[in-house]
């Protein structure tokens, strides 16, 4: 699915990224924890493209293409998508007109035809069933005033909308009620299939009991410094990341 | 002859020929006020930044002949969609092939101002000149001298006007380069309403001046949606001056849309003469190329409990100037006052230019005053959050720069007029 070799990106002069290396497969759930600050958020943002970071080494492929060159809006339409750590609101773009235009720019961009308005509507009315979202979020501006947790969980509304090959979820639990974080979850793993993969940014082992991952991975000052399966987040719980600062440090 | 010399001849004509009266002795005192006070230089505070010189060095023609037809005025652009009742005027005459009507309260009044003057007349003299101050503005003094013909809308108490009017005023300048001035006098009287389109809209490549001045007098209880489209393409210059005198408990919905025009100047002025009053002023000015937009506005709030809430909005392009600057002036007896007051830009390229200035000048204490401006681009997050889920840069920004817009579109109920609001924003990215 996606392969990062040796991953480098800075802002403003400062390195932030320093050399990440990660290989997903179709189908798989990757999770990556880490302290605050350690770059988790960069890595997903130089993902998706955005150009606010220099990127000053190492390559990624995704589905064969050279990740890199391509603007934010085709990686998008070939697949990946970010929910944002942040997701920003929109004042005056509704929803639905905005879910459609996304729909339709990547289908044309697949030489299909843009979806007729009447079976987009039903598509959307059965996406919202399926992820349990609110009618009257959709009817409202982008995010405009949404709650943190309807924020996050519009995030995954648009992912099930936008049915990506790829999806990074930055944080997608922090903010979330209990039963929004089960809502949640359980409409992650309905998209969990054997072409889908995910990389699931979180600071919870909560969250990995609901969306069981395949391999874990700690990031730590711009690398990857540790690997596992999923005990290694339940170790992570317990034992917090000092002793994994202690062994990089000591490494040096 | 000079621009100035031309206006002398033109006025000594009309005084050759004219009566006595009421009405030629105030145009008198006018063309006296024009005389000292000459058209604004930028060395005037309030027109610093706007440059008149070209139009004073103008070899301009002031008869309203010309060769349109109807139909190539139809295509010009009268608005053809919108329902409405219609007065056109071409280089500041009536072109009364192009009016509809389709009103049947025979009390409501609708002619050009001319006619007014001869078959209302009491009514006209009741309010002509009544509202506006030439004695401090050359531009008004000057139209209020040597008028073309406009509007005479008259709804009398109680009436109300079932489909909007609108007011087109198409300058052909096909042949020759064009001074006219327009002069409309709106009347709603107490408990009556109405909806009011000012249309603007060239032809031509000449260079044409057009300096407009409306009268609009909204009394007790009353309400008026008044909407200006400036749509005059080409080598067009457009001074406004719309002066609106209401009384208590009146209502009023004012949007100006500059959509088009090489040079444009409005001067709106809201003077609140009573109680419970309600003044919305919004705009919207997208100028690019080398397009000019200034928007004046002043308003009074001269009597307690009323409320004005203004927002201008402006997308600048190439290198396109603005200028907004809004005065909001409370009187001392003007207790309880709520007055609200925005300008919002986003600039498209480093070469467009915005002043902006908003002003309070409050001499009353329990009021609620707050002012502001912004000037930026297009924020970044919002436009990688819609490209991050496939949508490219333009359409990106067509979304965002209609939200933008929205705001202002919201205000205006004609969905006609929004729809055309829409593809210009389309046709101008
Ligand atoms: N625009 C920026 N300008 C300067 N520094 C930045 C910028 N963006 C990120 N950084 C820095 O890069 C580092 C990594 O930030 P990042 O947001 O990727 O962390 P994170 O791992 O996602 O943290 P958290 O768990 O708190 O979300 C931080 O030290 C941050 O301050
Ligand atoms: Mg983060």
């Amino acid at each position: 699915m996606i392969s990062i070799t040796n991953l480098q990106a800075s802002i403003e002069g400062k390195s932030i990224l320093n050399g990440i290396n990660l290989e997903i497969k179709p189908g798989e759930v990757h999770a990556i924890m880490g302290p605050n600050g350690a770059g988790k958020s960069t890595l997903s943002s130089v993902l998706a493209g955005r150009s606010d970071y220099d990127i000053t080494g190492g390559n990624v492929t995704f589905l064969g293409k050279n990740l890199l060159e391509l603007s934010p809006e085709d990686r998008a339409r070939e697949g990946l998508f970010l929910a944002f750590q942040y997701p920003v609101e929109i004042p005056g773009v509704s929803s639905t007109n905005f879910l459609k235009t996304a729909i339709n720019e990547k289908r044309k961009y697949h030489g299909l035809e843009p979806m007729e308005a009447t079976d987009f509507l039903k598509f959307m009315r059965s996406k919202m069933e399926e992820m349990e979202m609110d009618k009257s979020l959709t009817s409202r501006s982008l995010n405009e005033g949404f709650s943190g947790g309807e924020k996050k969980r519009n995030e995954v509304f648009q992912m099930a909308m936008l049915e990506p090959k790829f999806c990074i979820m930055d944080e997608t639990d922090s903010g979330l009620d209990i039963d929004a974080l089960r809502l949640v979850s359980a409409g992650v793993n309905k998209l969990r299939n054997s072409e889908r993969s995910f990389l699931v940014i979180t600071h919870y082992q909560r969250l990995l009991d609901y969306i069981v991952p395949d391999f874990v991975h700690v990031l730590y000052k711009g690398r990857i410094v540790k690997s596992g399966d999923a005990s290694l987040a339940k170790e992570l719980e317990v034992k917090g990341y000092d002793w994994i600062k202690q062994e990089v440090e000591a490494a040096v | 002859m000079t621009f100035l010399e031309q206006i002398k001849s033109d006025f000594n004509l009309y005084t050759a020929q004219a009566s006595d009266d009421h009405f030629s002795r105030l145009r008198k005192e006018a063309f006296a006020a024009f005389e000292q006070l000459g058209i604004p230089t930028t060395q005037l505070e309030e027109w610093k930044y706007s440059n008149l010189r070209s139009v004073q060095q103008g070899n301009f023609t002031t008869s309203c002949v010309s060769n349109l037809d109807a139909d190539s005025l139809i295509k010009a652009g009268v608005l053809n969609t919108i329902e409405s009742n219609k007065l056109v005027f071409v280089n500041g005459c009536l072109f009364p092939e192009l009016s509809v009507w389709l009103e049947t309260d025979e009390r409501i009044k609708i002619c050009s101002l001319a006619q007014a003057r001869k078959d209302f007349s009491s009514i006209f003299d009741a309010h002509f000149g009544k509202y506006i101050n030439f004695s401090k503005d050359g531009l008004l003094a000057l139209n209020t001298a040597l008028m073309s013909d406009g509007a005479f809308v008259f709804v009398p108490e109680g009436a109300a006007l079932k489909h909007p009017l609108m007011i087109t005023n198409i300058t052909d300048a096909n042949e020759h380069a064009l001074f006219q001035q327009p002069r409309n006098l709106i009347i709603i009287e107490k408990n009556a309403s109405a909806s009011i389109i000012e249309n603007y809209m060239a032809v031509g490549a000449y260079t044409s001046f057009t300096n407009v001045v409306n009268e609009i007098f909204v009394g007790e209880n009353a309400s008026l949606e008044h909407y200006k489209v400036q749509r005059a393409a080409g080598n067009t210059y457009h001074t406004n001056y719309t002066q609106l005198h209401q009384l208590a408990n009146t209502n009023i919905n004012q949007v100006t849309l500059t959509l088009d025009g090489q040079w444009v100047r409005n001067n709106l002025h809201f003077f609140m003469n009573g109680e419970n009053c309600n003044s919305l002023l919004y705009g919207l000015y997208i100028p690019d190329g080398k397009q000019f937009v200034d928007n004046h506005s002043r308003v009074d709030h001269a009597k307690p409990n009323c409320f004005s809430d203004e927002k201008y909005k402006g997308i600048l392009k190439d290198e396109a100037t603005a200028v907004f600057n809004g005065k909001i002036v409370v009187h001392e007896d003007a207790q309880k006052t709520n007055a609200y007051q925005r300008n919002q830009n986003i600039l498209l390229s480093n070469t467009a230019t915005i002043n902006t200035k908003p002003q309070l000048e409050i001499f009353a204490d329990d009021v609620k005053c707050t002012h502001g401006a912004t000037i930026g681009q297009l924020d970044e997050e919002p436009m990688f959050y819609l490209r991050s889920r496939g949508i490219s840069e333009q359409e990106a920004r067509r979304l965002l720069l209609n939200a933008f817009a929205d705001d202002i579109a919201e205000k205006i109920k004609i969905p006609e007029l929004v729809a055309i609001l829409e593809s210009e924003i389309e046709r101008k990215l």
